[in-house]
């Protein structure tokens, strides 16, 4: 994850420079009367997220999320020179079922605020979780023309050879995680994630949609290793493990009830984003009117790969509560029964 | 040219050898000319991924990923040269079923998980592709008549959707029905062709008919071909749509070497690689 400087990592065997100033001011808290359960229990991780209103999708995003970059002090002297990669979330495609996918004027305008603070390249990279035809979601999604006519590369993470990386998240018994070799090349992973309801985990949004990184030539079609290990811990494995820096969610029109593919299309006109991918999903949830803290994933990542507790999250732009709309939740479906947001 | 001069082929020029592009690659090699001098060296190169207990994984790294197994059962057959080989991979597929388990009666899945069949990766469920591919491996081999031939055909029956088509392997989740797939449907009707009667595929040769006169990738007109033409339904002017799908490479650039065979094959099995694979035998 971003901010490295925030995070404390299972297994730790270092004191960061803030961790330190926090132990010297917690013997300063202490010694002036504070109690030691009052420091134990203190927010440990903090973060911020930028929430912006946006009805329709032929709307300035460009120029959002690069308010949104300066709301959440990303610089230009942070971008410049670095090589991007975007992950959007392609699951597959259904004609007259866009909802499906993040929308690829979302990628169009996370590209041109991208480009407009100095990064030296951006890609555009997805490995579809249940087609094996990438050509066909890329091509159906919409984004090939979005694109082609920008001149961005696509690459198809589903066939890319790939390189073992130790699993550091270790919630799974996966050992390793085999990423894609692009990856090796890029400075900065971010996550362009659809705001949607899922029937196995509740929701899904930016960390969830790591699943499409990991190649299908070692995975399959579906991830069902990534199933098998359990999907809440592959989440958080594949997050901890390769700490992609940034997170945007397409919650212009999202989707509600049966996601990820069969769900209904649900106007919530925004866009979310944010350094750290947990506060980020945290946010997304209590806009859908969901409780992060039923989510188990997030449930979990709290205060390790960052925070969920409102509190904890700075939030910049919008407020919650000027944004939030109740996604329907389906309540045959486990994953959504007592995750309503009260 | 994409082949390796040490014997095989990558993903794409300037990558490094694997074995489902070589597998891959090797098939239209074959039923175009069987004598073609790319074929041995490809098969030796596939024949030394070959791993003790006979399977071929995606790297010798992640022996789990065993599904090019059979893609060089594949493109072995009918090879005296690897013969051994073929039958050891043969012997594999027999002995590897995907994770299987009895279906409960609250699943939130509608198939019955319970139908042996075969998975992508070691120790993970069943799912179409995979089934099909070893599927016409034990066919190609002369298994057809073995129970996990029989056990295949159940599972493909089983995983069509009520409206006809196949995905990768879903049928209903929480009680909607889910969307099918030209290469999942053309793949699974290859699979299928002389063992099921054509009534109980009708409602996916109609959908593939629909989806093949827009689709233009290479994976998905491909195994769409493949799965229409094994049933005697490739739709008239196949080759034009294969040359109009191979003119978007200037579009996207050069297709990966697999997906490049695969759009291929239709040109030199128009009635599908079983039938191909039988031609091949009488000649």
């Amino acid at each position: 994850m971003a901010n490295v400087d925030r995070m404390t990592d299972q297994g730790n065997d270092g004191w960061t420079r803030r961790e330190f100033l926090y132990a010297l001011a917690g013997g300063i808290l202490l010694a002036s009367g504070v109690s030691a359960g009052q420091w134990y229990f203190r927010p440990r991780l903090q973060s911020e997220t930028f929430v912006a209103k946006m009805n329709e999708y032929g709307g300035n995003l460009s120029g959002l999320m690069v308010e949104g970059f300066r709301e959440l002090g990303v610089i230009p002297e942070e971008i410049r020179g670095k090589r991007i990669l975007l992950k959007p979330n392609l699951v597959e495609t259904s004609r007259g079922a866009p909802h499906i996918n993040t929308h690829p004027l979302v990628l169009r305008g996370a590209i041109e605020a991208f480009l407009r603070l100095g990064a030296a390249r951006v890609m555009v990279a997805e490995g579809p979780g249940h087609r094996r035809d990438t050509l066909a979601v890329y091509e159906e999604s919409g984004l090939a023309d979005v694109l082609t006519e920008d001149r961005i590369r696509f690459h198809d993470l589903n066939y890319i050879t790939g390189y073992e990386l130790p699993n550091a998240g270790r919630q799974s018994s996966l050992r390793t995680l085999t990423f894609p070799a692009l990856f090796k090349e890029v400075d900065w992973i971010v996550s362009v994630a659809k705001l949607k309801t899922h029937h196995w985990t509740g929701a899904t949004l930016s960390m969830k949609n790591l699943f499409g990184v990991m190649p299908g030539i070692y995975y399959g079609w579906p991830k069902n290793v990534l199933h098998h290990v359990g999907i809440e811990n592959s989440i958080l494995d594949i997050n901890a493990t390769l700490k992609p820096q940034f997170a945007i969610v397409d919650g212009i029109v999202g989707m509600e009830g049966d996601g990820p593919i069969m769900g209904d299309p649900k106007k919530a006109g925004v866009v979310v984003m944010g350094r750290n991918l947990v506060a980020v999903d945290a946010t997304c949830c209590r806009i859908m009117g969901i409780d992060p803290n039923k989510i188990s994933y997030l449930e979990r990542a709290d205060n390790w790969l960052g925070p969920i507790t409102e509190g904890a999250i700075e939030q910049r732009g919008e407020a919650i509560a000027t944004v939030r709309t109740n996604f329907n939740l389906i309540d045959a479906i486990p994953a959504q029964q007592g995750i309503r947001l009260i | 040219m994409r082949a390796l001069p040490q014997g095989g082929f990558p993903p794409q020029s300037g990558e490094p050898f694997r074995c489902d592009a070589t597998a891959w690659a090797m098939l239209p090699l074959l039923f175009f000319n069987p004598h073609h001098s790319l074929l041995g060296s490809a098969g030796a190169r596939l024949a030394e991924a070959q791993a003790g207990d006979g399977s071929v994984s995606i790297a010798r790294d992640h022996t789990k990923a065993y599904w090019p197994t059979a893609l060089s059962v594949l493109a072995w057959s009918h090879s005296p040269v690897h013969a051994s080989h073929s039958h050891r991979g043969v012997q594999f597929l027999l002995g590897a079923a995907g994770r299987h388990w009895k279906k409960e009666p609250d699943a939130p899945t509608q198939h019955d998980p319970s139908i042996p069949g075969w998975s992508w990766i070691a120790d993970t469920h069943s799912w179409v592709e995979p089934t099909v591919l070893a599927m016409c491996a034990l066919r190609s081999s002369g298994l057809a008549q073995h129970q996990r031939v029989s056990d295949g055909v159940r599972l493909l029956m089983d995983r069509q959707l009520p409206s006809g088509g196949w995905n990768y392997g879903n049928t209903r989740v929480f009680g909607t029905e889910l969307h099918p797939a030209p290469e999942s449907t053309g793949a699974a009707l290859q699979a299928l062709a002389g063992l099921v009667p054509y009534n109980e595929i009708k409602m996916s040769i109609d959908y593939l008919r629909g989806e093949v006169d827009r689709v233009r990738t290479p994976i998905g007109l491909g195994w769409g071909l493949l799965g229409l033409g094994a049933w005697g339904e490739a739709p008239k002017g196949s080759n034009d749509l294969i040359h109009q799908t191979l003119g978007r490479q200037e579009r996207y650039g050069p297709y990966d070497t697999s997906s490049l065979a695969l759009l291929l094959l239709p040109l030199v099995a128009s009635r599908g690689i079983l039938e191909a694979y039988n031609q091949h035998s009488a000649m």
